[in-house]
This record gives C-alpha cells, sequence and structure tokens, in this order.
C-alpha cells in the first residue's frame, strides 16, 4: 500500500531535499508540500495524507500549534517532526503535541527514511545527536 | 564542454535540495559534494570545478574563509555564496573574499539557477540589496568595497581566522593542531597571538567575537510557543 506524505517546510530548497530522499522508496508518494503551519492544517485536512512530515519555526503559524490542530481534525495522519532543533526539550513538546516522530535536520540524510517506515506503522521514532530510538509500541 | 559545479553545505538534506535543483539543468554536472570549507577546499583542487557554491556558515572552515581559500588557489573557479542573512557585514566580507554570486538561503529556489547562468556568462549576481550596497559603496568611495581583510579582523592573518574557529566551536589546541597539519605547540602559539592582538582574556571572549564577526553561526535555544528557525 503506498504511504502518502505531505512535506511542510518553509524553505523551498529543504522541501527539494525532503522529497528526493523520499521519492527514493517507490512506495511513498509525495502528495503535496506546503510552506507555513497555516497551509499545512488546510492541505492536511483536505488531503488527509498518511503521514505529515513537518517543520517546527515557519511563518504564519508554527509546526507545533499545526501538528495539534492536524491531531485534532485528522486523527488518523501520523507527524513526524524534522527540525533544526537538536533539544530534548524541544523533542518532548513536539511528542506532547501529538507527535509520532522527531528527526533533527543535520542528520535527515540518515534519519528520515527509518523515521518514516517506524511511524508508517504508528511506531515512534526520535533521534537526536547521537542518539537514537525506534521501538515498536 | 559541460559545466562542473562543486557544492557544499554541512547538511545533506540541504545538497541534496540544492543538486535536486540544479542537476535537471542541461550542460550542468555536479562534479562533487562537501560538507565543510576545508573540504570544500580539497576538493576543488582536485575536481577543477567551473562554479563552487559555498554555505556561510559550516564547521571547521566557514564559507568566507573558504572562499578566499579557493579564490587564491584557482582565481578563475566562480563562488557563489549561499548565506542566511544579508548583512552588510556578510556581504563585504563575501566580495572582498571574492565571490561573485550572493544568493539568500530562503530564496535559493528562486535565484540559485539564475545565479549560476549569471557567473557562467561571467556576470556577477547578487540579491536585489546587495546590489544597492555595492552601488552606494561605489558612489560614497568611487570604487566597490575594497579588498583586503574583513573590518574587524584587521591584524589576524588568514590561518589566525581559521584558529579563531575552531576555537570558538569548542575544539582543543590539539584537535586544531591535527586539524591544520600543526604542531600542538604552533597551534598554542596561534592561539596565544590571537588573545593577545585581540586583548581577550578568555575563551569566552573569543566565542563572543567569533559570533559578532559571522565566523561560526550559533542555534538560538528553542522555545515551543513562539519558534523559529533558520534554514539548515
Amino acid at each position: 500500500m503506498t504511504i502518502r506524505i505531505l512535506i511542510v517546510d518553509d524553505h523551498p530548497v529543504v522541501r527539494h531535499g525532503l522529497k528526493t530522499l523520499l521519492e527514493g522508496r517507490t512506495e511513498w508518494e509525495v502528495i503535496d508540500e506546503a510552506e507555513d503551519g497555516l497551509q499545512a492544517v488546510d492541505k492536511a485536512g483536505l488531503l488527509r495524507p498518511d503521514i505529515v512530515v513537518l517543520d517546527v519555526g515557519m511563518p504564519k503559524m508554527n509546526g507545533l500549534e499545526a501538528c495539534r490542530i492536524i491531531r485534532q481534525t485528522v486523527p488518523e495522519c501520523e507527524i513526524l517532526f524534522v527540525t533544526q532543533h537538536d533539544s530534548p526539550q524541544m523533542m518532548r513538546e513536539a511528542l506532547s503535541a501529538g507527535a509520532r516522530g522527531y528527526v533533527v535536520k543535520s542528520n535527515a540524510a540518515r534519519d528520515l527514511l527509518a523515521a518514516v517506515e517506524a511511524v508508517s506503522q504508528h511506531r515512534p521514532f526520535t533521534a537526536l545527536n547521537g542518539h537514537s530510538t525506534a521501538n515498536s509500541s | 564542454m559541460k559545466l562542473r559545479i562543486l557544492i557544499a553545505d554541512d547538511h545533506e538534506l540541504v545538497r541534496r535540495g540544492l543538486i535536486a535543483l540544479l542537476q535537471t539543468h542541461e550542460g550542468w554536472e555536479i562534479c562533487g559534494e562537501a560538507s565543510d570549507g576545508r573540504e570544500a577546499v580539497e576538493k576543488a583542487k582536485q575536481l577543477k570545478p567551473d562554479v563552487v557554491i559555498l554555505d556561510v556558515g559550516m564547521p571547521n572552515l566557514n564559507g568566507l574563509a573558504a572562499t578566499r581559500q579557493l579564490s587564491r588557489q584557482d582565481p578563475h573557479c566562480k563562488i557563489i555564496v549561499l548565506t542566511i542573512t544579508d548583512t552588510d557585514q556578510v556581504v563585504q566580507e563575501a566580495l572582498d573574499a571574492g565571490a561573485r554570486g550572493f544568493v539568500l538561503k530562503s530564496d535559493a529556489a528562486r535565484d540559485l539557477v539564475s545565479a549560476v547562468e549569471a557567473l557562467q556568462r561571467n556576470r556577477m549576481f547578487l540579491t536585489p540589496r546587495v546590489n544597492d550596497l555595492v552601488l552606494a559603496g561605489f558612489l560614497d568611495r568611487g570604487h566597490r568595497p575594497t579588498q583586503g581583510n574583513p573590518p574587524d579582523l584587521p591584524k589576524l592573518t588568514p590561518r589566525e581566522g581559521e584558529v579563531i574557529q575552531l576555537l570558538a566551536e569548542g575544539k582543543s589546541s590539539k584537535e586544531v593542531a591535527s586539524l591544520l597539519n600543526l604542531s600542538t605547540k604552533t597551534a598554542e602559539t596561534h592561539r596565544s597571538n590571537i588573545m593577545r592582538k585581540l586583548g581577550f582574556h578568555s575563551i569566552r571572549d573569543l566565542v563572543v567575537y567569533a559570533v559578532k564577526n559571522n565566523i561560526i553561526q550559533v542555534q538560538l535555544p528553542a522555545h515551543g510557543s513562539n519558534v523559529t528557525e533558520p534554514v539548515a
């Protein structure tokens, strides 16, 4: 079954990079992109993706707020944060907001595919620099 | 013959994005990638690219210092600097260092192809704000920004500039020596000279100086309710 993914980041170059990485897997489909939290909420409601790959710091509405709303409006959709913030505090906030996964941008090339794999099976995946966790709970 | 491009950014995600932007352009070839300024200088020496695209904020050797080394190493190599900010100081340092293209990371998807095309035609590519700055400098002084050391590094040698970055990144004298192929004693001498020349008494002073002068870039602490995040 195809995993449908929405990519959300305010920087087009990062969206290009994420798309390139994700499209390496034939069973995953990047269905659309959004450049801020507000657009992410709208597109998630409309397209009902399986996974939203979400940045934290964005204009109009940040990723944490967008995550909370998407989890309420599209509860079956899983959220994977891909962010600059290599911080346990931010990771806790992201998980509290309802995210299933958390990956640091500087390690995205290493961690993203494993994270999407885990999150697509509703398993948590978190990875800060030097420490990653994926489990089947 | 294809235009050969070397891409240097410390984030692989950004490199992938930049490659995706450029590789479909007919007549262009991505000949290599580097994850810091030092690797970029080494790879440029081996690969002889026509264009190097350099992020400013990279570990070990930042993009501005790498631009200076690349310009000395191969004056024909054209350099585009990618930056998250076009402040006067970064602009002046980049142009003085030898960059001929200046693109904001946030605008890279829109501007980078045009920037490479401009350099391919032996023209410069600057953001509108940088264009205004360069013009203002020309009108004020009758010439473009002056060549030479950046304004806030008047007394330091290029090697001392490299040592400052490494020390500010938290590396020990031994690690500095290893990275720069020096003896530990020479690295310590550089460190002492830097502290003396700039009148610093602690590494803290040096780190503050490095941040203020864009030698290193730091990530601000995260605050959940109102987060802003620079591009990688």
